[in-house]
C-alpha cells in the first residue's frame, strides 16, 4: 500500500498529541493541597522537602503545620515522594524515624485512602498532603511548586 | 486565643516498641549466657511523647528498659527528656535550643540506638557503637544549639552542638574505663559534643563529622585512700560518617579515633594510659522490595592502634592479646512483615574480643580468639 505524504503527517501529529495526552496525564494525576487557612499559593521546592521531612514546625502565620501521607508502600506516596521530594519512601521513613526517637520531631499522621487524606486535609487547619487529581473540590487550596 | 483540650491533645504523640532477640554464642558471652545453647537475654522496650502546645516550642521524653547482660537489668530508665524551643524558622531554615537530657548526637545510629528499627542490624557495629560503655555514650544531661539550612542546589546543612554531663556512674563503665579491681567511683565534668551533617537534595550522600570531649573524675574508695589518687579522664573521639543511597542500595561506612588519656592518679599504670582507639566498618544493606532486606558489614575496632594485635599489652598486662582488637563479619537479613512488625536473623564471624563486656566475660584470659554469634530478633513498634 502507498503511504501518501498526508498519512505520515497525520502518524506524526497522533503520536505527538499523545506525548502531550500523557504528558498532561502525569503532570495532573494528583496535587499538593493544603487546608484553606495556610495562606501559600506557590513555595519552593525545597520548603516543601522540608516540610515533608518535618522540618520546620509552622506556616508562616504561626499556625502548626500538620502533615498527612499514605502508607510507605502507596503507589501515590511512592511517586509523590520521587517526583515532588526527590526521596524514596524508605529514605522518609528512616528521616522520621531519626526525629520521633530521638524526640527532636514527630512523625507525620498517615492516612488510609484518598477519601481519608480529603477529609483530613478539609477539617485539619494547617493540614498539608497530597491527592490524586479526582477528589480535589474546592473546600482543598491547592498548592504549586515554584 | 488560649487551646482547647482537643487542639492539646491533637498535639500530642505517643510511640513505642517491645523487642526480643535470641542469641547464641560458640564462645564467650553476649548479654547473658549464650555460648551453652544460646538464650533470649536480650529484650528492648521504649515508650515515647512528644507535645508541642505551641509552634515554637517541643516536650519530648523517652523511657527505656534494656535487659541484655549483667549491667542492663531491664529496669526502666529516663532515656531522654527535654524542652525544645525554636528561636528561629523560615522556611527551610531553622534555629532553636534544647534544654534537658538528651541523646548525645554522633555518627549515624547513635541517637536512636536502641530502637530496633532504626537499626541496619541487631547488634550496632560495636566497634563505634559500643554496648559496654554505652550508658556514658547513649545520652546525658545539656544544653544544646542546633541549627539547619538548605539550598535548593547543594542539599542540606544541620548542626548540633552541646555542653553536656556525661552519665558515667554505672559499673559497665567504670570496669571498663578503670579495670575491676577498684572500688571507688567515676562523676562527670563538663563535656562537649557537635555533630555537622550534609545531605545532598535526595540524600543520595549524606556526610557527618562528630567530636566528643568527654572529661570525668575519679573518687578513690574508703580503702584506697593513698594507693591511688583522684585522678581523671578524658576520652575524646572523632567520627567520620558517609553514606550513599539508592532505591535498592544503602553503602555506609564510618571511621572513629578515639584519645583516651588518664592523668593525675598517681598510679603508674593508669597514668601511661594515652593512646588513640581506631575504628571503622563498611556496610551494604540491599532492599529486595518492601519486605525484604539483606545486610552485609564488616567492622574492625582497635582498643589500641599502635599496639593493633595487642601484642605489647599482653606482654606488659599479662592478658590475652585478642582482647585488644575484634573484627567482625557480618551477614543478616530483615523481613518488615507488616509496617508495625520485623523479623531478623543474622550471623556474625568474629576474630578477637574487645568489644566483649567485662561484666559478662570477667575472666579475660578464658575468653576465645575466634567465636561466632547467631542472633534472631522479632520487633514491634506501635
Amino acid at each position: 500500500m502507498m503511504r501518501t505524504p498526508n498519512t505520515k503527517h497525520l502518524y506524526i501529529l497522533l503520536t505527538m498529541l499523545l506525548f502531550v495526552i500523557t504528558d498532561i496525564k502525569a503532570e495532573s494525576h494528583y496535587q499538593i493541597v493544603t487546608h484553606p487557612s495556610v495562606n501559600e499559593d506557590s513555595i519552593s521546592k525545597n520548603y516543601l522537602r522540608a516540610i515533608f521531612s518535618m522540618r520546620p514546625r509552622a506556616w508562616s502565620n504561626d499556625l502548626i503545620i500538620k502533615v498527612f501521607v499514605l502508607p510507605d508502600d502507596n503507589p501515590l506516596h511512592h511517586s509523590f515522594a520521587k517526583e515532588q521530594l526527590g526521596l524514596f519512601p524508605y529514605q522518609l521513613r528512616q528521616s522520621w524515624d531519626r526525629l520521633v526517637f530521638s524526640g527532636t520531631g514527630q512523625a507525620p499522621t498517615t492516612v488510609s485512602s484518598n477519601e481519608e487524606m480529603r477529609l483530613r486535609i478539609m477539617n485539619t487547619p494547617g493540614a498539608i498532603g497530597y491527592l490524586e487529581t479526582a477528589y480535589i473540590d474546592d473546600e482543598i487550596n491547592i498548592l504549586q511548586i515554584k | 486565643m488560649w487551646p482547647t483540650a482537643k487542639d492539646l491533645l491533637d498535639n500530642l504523640q505517643i510511640q513505642g516498641f517491645a523487642s526480643q532477640a535470641f542469641m547464641a554464642t560458640s564462645d564467650n558471652d553476649v548479654f547473658g549466657n549464650t555460648d551453652e545453647g544460646g538464650g533470649f537475654g536480650f529484650t528492648e522496650l521504649g515508650l515515647n511523647a512528644l507535645f508541642s502546645p505551641h509552634s515554637r516550642l517541643q516536650l519530648s521524653a523517652q523511657m527505656l528498659s534494656r535487659r541484655a547482660g549483667k549491667d542492663n537489668t531491664g529496669v526502666p530508665r529516663l532515656d531522654f527528656a527535654f524542652l525544645d524551643y525554636r528561636l528561629y524558622s523560615h522556611e527551610a531554615n531553622q534555629f532553636g535550643i534544647r534544654f534537658g537530657r538528651l541523646k548525645n548526637p554522633f555518627g549515624f545510629y547513635n541517637d536512636t540506638r536502641d530502637v530496633p528499627f532504626t537499626r541496619p542490624s541487631i547488634l550496632l557495629p560495636q566497634s563505634i557503637y559500643f554496648d559496654r560503655t554505652r550508658n556514658v555514650g547513649l545520652s546525658s544531661d545539656s544544653i544544646q544549639f542546633y541549627g539547619e539550612t538548605s539550598n535548593a542546589k547543594w542539599g542540606d546543612f544541620a548542626i548540633q552542638f552541646g555542653i553536656i554531663r556525661p552519665i558515667v556512674d554505672d559499673r559497665d563503665t567504670e570496669i571498663s574505663l578503670l579495670g575491676p579491681r577498684l572500688t571507688g567511683n567515676l562523676s562527670p565534668d563538663v563535656s562537649l559534643i557537635g555533630r555537622g551533617l550534609f545531605e545532598t537534595p535526595g540524600k543520595r550522600f549524606r556526610l557527618a563529622v562528630s567530636g566528643i570531649w568527654f572529661n570525668a573524675d575519679y573518687k578513690p574508695g574508703v580503702k584506697e585512700a593513698g594507693l591511688i589518687n583522684p585522678g581523671s579522664i578524658e576520652f575524646s573521639p572523632i567520627y567520620v560518617s558517609a553514606q550513599y543511597n539508592t532505591e535498592r542500595w544503602t553503602l555506609t561506612s564510618e571511621y572513629a579515633l578515639r584519645k583516651f588519656r588518664y592523668t593525675d592518679f598517681d598510679v603508674t599504670d593508669l597514668d601511661i594510659l594515652d593512646f588513640y582507639g581506631e575504628s571503622f566498618y563498611f556496610q551494604g544493606e540491599y532492599r529486595f522490595n518492601h519486605k525484604w532486606e539483606a545486610l552485609i558489614r564488616y567492622d574492625v575496632l582497635y582498643t589500641d592502634r599502635s599496639d593493633r594485635d595487642g601484642s605489647e599489652f599482653a606482654a606488659l598486662r599479662g592478658k590475652p592479646a585478642h582482647s585488644r582488637f575484634a573484627k567482625d563479619l557480618t551477614v543478616g537479613l530483615r523481613w518488615n512483615i507488616t509496617p508495625r512488625i520485623m523479623a531478623r536473623l543474622e550471623y556474625h564471624r568474629i576474630n578477637g574480643t574487645a568489644w566483649l563486656a567485662p561484666l559478662d566475660n570477667p575472666d579475660a584470659s578464658m575468653t576465645s580468639k575466634n567465636w561466632n554469634l547467631f542472633a534472631a530478633q522479632l520487633s514491634f513498634r506501635f
